[in-house]
């Protein structure tokens, strides 16, 4: 991973409160010098790769289940992305399902916070053989 | 520990590899190697002679040549990885879905590797989530 610039997208989840407004506000508030732009589903925020791991933290503090984030190989505004200068925009859909995910990724976040554990689930049986013989009488 | 996650591109993955202490291997990191360093326009759709040289190394000359841009980029971080978490039966458009058959190669690969590797299924409900997160969570505090 780049030290150098690391482009971070945050995405708020559909089941949270928080607006990308907030979020964005949020984030300059820090006072870091940091870019940052506010986006329909969150933000992007493009620093070194130390100030930018500073800044999710924060995020994660204040919001711990509600903001998602990786990070992202073009830069801002990118004008081979960025919508507003004609760009392709190829990786939207992929965000658009995974979006649409998140609802369900916070609530096993809360859930596994306040105690759920993991319970495998059972696994198909093999049907007896006299089970099958009688299913195949019946026919 | 270095974690590769499949689909390379998801956030969900990332984010909880990242937001449990390990480190994620993605195609975000690769891409971003080559648009800034040698300013490739749209890896891995264009690639450059020496990508197409590394795909052979994954796959044959046989294999056609958009599967070997891929694992241009995603081979080195399997090799990199320590251990891997796999997402299965995602919905159609969930992951990197160029081609199919790159995928395949990408879980053969993990599985010829012999690292740990986590499969967990597309959460469909809430529960399915909650068992999710607790199973990545499980798995990769065990992980260190």
């Amino acid at each position: 991973m780049s030290e150098e610039r690391e482009t971070r997208l945050f995405m708020i989840s559909p089941r949270s409160m928080l607006t990308p407004d907030q979020l964005v506000r949020m984030v300059h508030a820090f006072g870091d010098k940091a870019l940052v732009k506010e986006t329909c589903y969150g933000c992007l925020v493009e620093a070194p790769r130390k100030e930018n791991l500073e800044i999710l933290e924060k995020v994660r503090e204040a919001y711990p289940n509600e903001v998602f984030s990786k990070i992202r190989a073009y830069r801002c505004s990118d004008p081979r992305r960025c919508r507003a200068q004609h760009g392709t925009r190829p990786g939207y859909a992929q965000l658009e399902e995974e979006w649409e995910l998140l609802a369900k990724i916070q609530y096993g976040l809360e859930q596994v916070e306040s105690g759920a554990v993991y319970t495998p689930k059972e696994g198909k049986k093999r049907l007896d053989v006299n089970a099958f013989k009688k299913i195949c009488e019946v026919h | 520990m270095k974690i590769f996650i499949d689909p390379p591109n998801s956030l969900v993955l990332f984010d909880l590899v990242e937001r449990f202490g390990h480190e994620p291997l993605s195609a975000m990191a690769a891409i971003q190697e080559r648009v800034d360093n040698i300013e490739v326009d749209m890896p891995p759709m264009n690639v450059t002679l020496d990508d197409v040289v590394k795909g052979l190394k994954y796959a044959g000359i046989e294999v056609p040549s958009g599967v070997r841009g891929r694992l241009a980029l995603w081979g080195p971080l399997i090799e990199e990885a320590d251990a891997a978490i796999i997402m299965e039966d995602c919905p159609y458009s969930f992951g990197c879905v160029g081609c199919e058959r790159s995928n395949l190669m990408v879980k053969y690969l993990i599985k010829r590797r012999g690292i740990p590797t986590l499969n967990v299924s597309y959460p469909e409900t809430d529960e399915d989530a909650v068992n999710f997160v607790a199973q990545a969570k499980e798995w990769m505090e065990g992980l260190k």
